[in-house]
């Protein structure tokens, strides 16, 4: 399998750079761009894995060029902001990007964030599915780009990014019980230091936060082998 | 409708004359009321005798006699004087309407001989003056030489002469002060000026010189608020460029082998991180608040309490599992991590608490720190105040922490209180309503 190929587009030559050499390292292919025209030049130079896009480059903006390249592919986009408000990373993650990481960022997170939004890609591209942005469950809304889950009345219930992944996964394998170890796996995407036990930790948590007065908590445990998410879940 | 504004002075001139015109109205009504004064029927039936008598001798004296005539007839009691032509007959003071009623009462004759009846002043008193005519239409003039018992006179003049003049003032305090009104408005909005409610414009309204002020202050208001925009968004653009050189130290730091000096550059990049992105949070609150959505504020502060936990802090949250309050998302959370931050910065654990009390949502942060001393409390809230400072202590940061904490308290209309608990410590608390 060859390396996965990163167009990373950043005004700061220095900053550019250094990530280029940061990603390298860590086995990506790099095609470097300052500005949105050597961006699309970038894009015909061969298949493109993810766009790493800075927020504020001179000329158009970050937020108008997510939208141009979201109408015409599916790469997967990491939005990186000085700004770090969070409005704009709300805006950014609306309008199609895939995660959103804040100046300063040190190595190790973001290739944290692209393993995950590679990984994450990967599994709904083999689960044949389109973007879904919504999947609903016992009167629960999750927002997949918005990273935000609502309680049945409505109100935004705050997950961190873990427990959100770990749902995440939940969600896409309703129904079914699901081994500790492939949770392991598959919310490790995050900071990669879960250990078997920190999930434990993560599923009570998140079971507690997604209960509901009268209702069975969603989310079973099957003692000995792992976890199962027992309510129906619909898509839209 | 725009009016054409008075002058300030235009304004009082106009109270002035309304008010000189009431009292020439009202005096003018009480001269006449006391046209209707009487006297003692007893001096009213001999000054009523006297003239019939007068009348009778005078007529019967030829013309060149009279004048004598009429001084022999002047008494102790009486001056009597005699004109061929009719004298003076002066507005002021009034015609005593009943006294003249009491005289020619006792004497009917005298109805048909034009009598009229004045008070006039004397040294010991009232005294009655008048005139009347003869048949031949010479008049004879006549004044009482002593004081006339007047009825209830002084105290009803006292009296009457109180009511416009109290009348006067009420009304002209009223007039005034409604003059003043916009004055008054004017004060309250510049009392506000700089209290976070943004630029309350205040209407141009009342005299010229007042119009004239109350525009001065809008414009005031609307550069000192255009400066300060200008101000913080430079500094907010300074604090976003920021982000970018500490990005390529951020990068370039991991490849400094010695492990100690790496660690201690990380810690002062993610410091100066903290700073900026306190910075601007302190400065985005001020102009552009998130809009409030409903939010579980119960699993908001147990998240913040099991980060702490995570990181190896003694952390403990109490209250319910789930409580839905409409609120600023990231106002709120970052208001509770501060305080939370705090409590384990000067005490070894914290207990966050949330609770709903009566109307209220109350989020308490308890922490076994040494508290603050209370004189220092109120200083505390303010921005770029950092108490360890003066205490010697070396800490992080801006001394943005609880100034952010009041702004986003104050967004939700709610109060920020610190206080000293009994066993040591401090209690932060948040209450918003509800």
């Amino acid at each position: 399998m060859s390396a996965p190929v990163i167009v990373l587009v950043e005004d700061d030559p220095a900053l550019r750079t250094l990530t280029a050499r940061a990603l390298q390292e860590n086995g990506y292919s790099v095609r470097q761009a300052a500005t949105a025209p050597e961006m699309w030049l970038a894009f015909e130079n061969g298949p493109v894995d993810l766009v790493l896009l800075d927020i504020m480059l001179p000329g158009t903006s970050g937020i108008d060029l997510c939208r141009e390249v979201r109408r015409k592919s599916d790469v997967p986009i990491i939005f990186v902001s000085a700004k770090g408000s969070e409005q704009d990373r709300v805006l950014g993650l609306e309008l199609g990007a895939d995660d959103y990481l804040g100046k300063p960022f040190s190595t190790r997170e973001l290739i944290a964030r692209i393993r995950a939004v590679l990984r994450r890609g990967g599994l709904e591209r083999m689960a044949g599915g389109d973007r879904e942005t919504q999947a609903h469950f016992d009167g629960w809304t999750v927002n997949f780009p918005r990273r935000e889950v609502k309680s049945p009345s409505g109100a935004v219930v705050e997950l961190t990014g873990a427990e959100f992944d770990l749902l995440a996964a939940f969600l896409g394998q309703p129904q079914r019980v699901i081994a500790r170890e492939r949770l392991v796996e598959l919310s490790r995407v995050r900071l990669g230091d879960s250990s078997d036990r920190s999930v434990d930790v993560l599923v009570s948590r998140l079971r507690r936060k997604i209960s509901a007065a009268g209702h069975q908590p969603p989310i079973g445990t099957v003692r000995g082998i792992g976890y199962i998410f027992r309510a129906e879940v619909t898509r839209s | 409708m725009p009016r054409h504004p008075l002058g300030l002075l235009g304004r009082i001139l106009l109270i002035l004359l309304l008010t000189v015109a009431i009292e020439f109205g009202a005096s003018t009504f009480l001269y006449e009321r006391a046209s209707r004064y009487s006297i003692e029927e007893s001096d009213a039936h001999r000054l009523a005798e006297h003239l019939v008598i007068a009348e009778k001798l005078l007529s019967e004296r030829p013309v060149a006699e009279r004048s004598d005539a009429a001084r022999e007839l002047t008494t102790d009691r009486y001056i009597v004087r005699w004109s061929p032509t009719i004298p003076e007959r002066p507005a002021f003071p009034p015609r005593q309407k009943r006294m003249e009623a009491q005289v020619t009462n006792w004497e009917k004759g005298l109805a048909a001989s034009h009598l009229q009846l004045r008070l006039a002043p004397s040294t010991h008193g009232s005294v009655v003056a008048g005139e009347m005519r003869l048949a031949d239409g010479s008049w004879i003039v006549f004044k009482t030489r002593e004081a006339v018992q007047v009825w209830q006179f002084a105290i009803e003049r006292t009296l009457v002469a109180l009511v416009p003049a109290l009348l006067l003032l009420t009304l002209g305090a009223l007039l005034i002060r409604s003059t003043l009104l916009p004055l008054r408005k004017l004060v309250r909005a510049i009392g506000r000026v700089g209290s976070g409610d943004g630029v309350t414009v205040v209407e141009e309204e009342g005299t010229a010189e007042i119009r004239g002020l109350i525009h001065a202050f809008n414009g005031m208001q609307r550069r000192i608020h255009e400066l300060i925009e200008n101000r913080t968004q430079a500094l907010a653009a300074v604090g976003h460029d920021l982000r970018t050189p500490l990005a390529r130290l951020q990068l370039r730091l991991e490849d400094v082998r010695d492990e100690d000096s790496r660690r201690a550059m990380q810690d002062d990049v993610s410091e100066m991180d903290d700073m900026i992105a306190s910075l601007l949070t302190f400065l985005k609150g001020e102009d552009d608040p998130e809009p409030a959505v409903a939010v579980d504020v119960a699993v908001m502060a147990a998240t913040l309490v099991e980060d702490a936990t995570d990181r190896g802090r003694d952390a403990r949250y109490s209250g319910p599992q789930h409580l839905e309050w409409v609120a600023r998302p990231s106002m709120l959370r970052r208001a509770l991590s501060n305080l939370i931050e705090n409590a384990l910065h000067y005490g070894k654990s914290v207990c966050v608490t949330v609770a709903r009390e009566e109307a209220e949502l109350v989020f308490r942060i308890e922490d076994d720190g040494p508290g603050i001393p209370p004189a220092q409390i109120e200083e505390a809230m303010r921005p770029f105040v950092r108490l360890d400072v003066e205490r010697g202590r070396n800490t992080k940061g801006l001394g943005l922490g609880l100034a952010i904490v009041q702004q986003a308290v104050a967004l939700e209309k709610g109060r920020l209180t610190l206080a000293n608990a009994e066993r040591g410590g401090l209690i932060a608390e948040i209450r918003l309503p509800g």
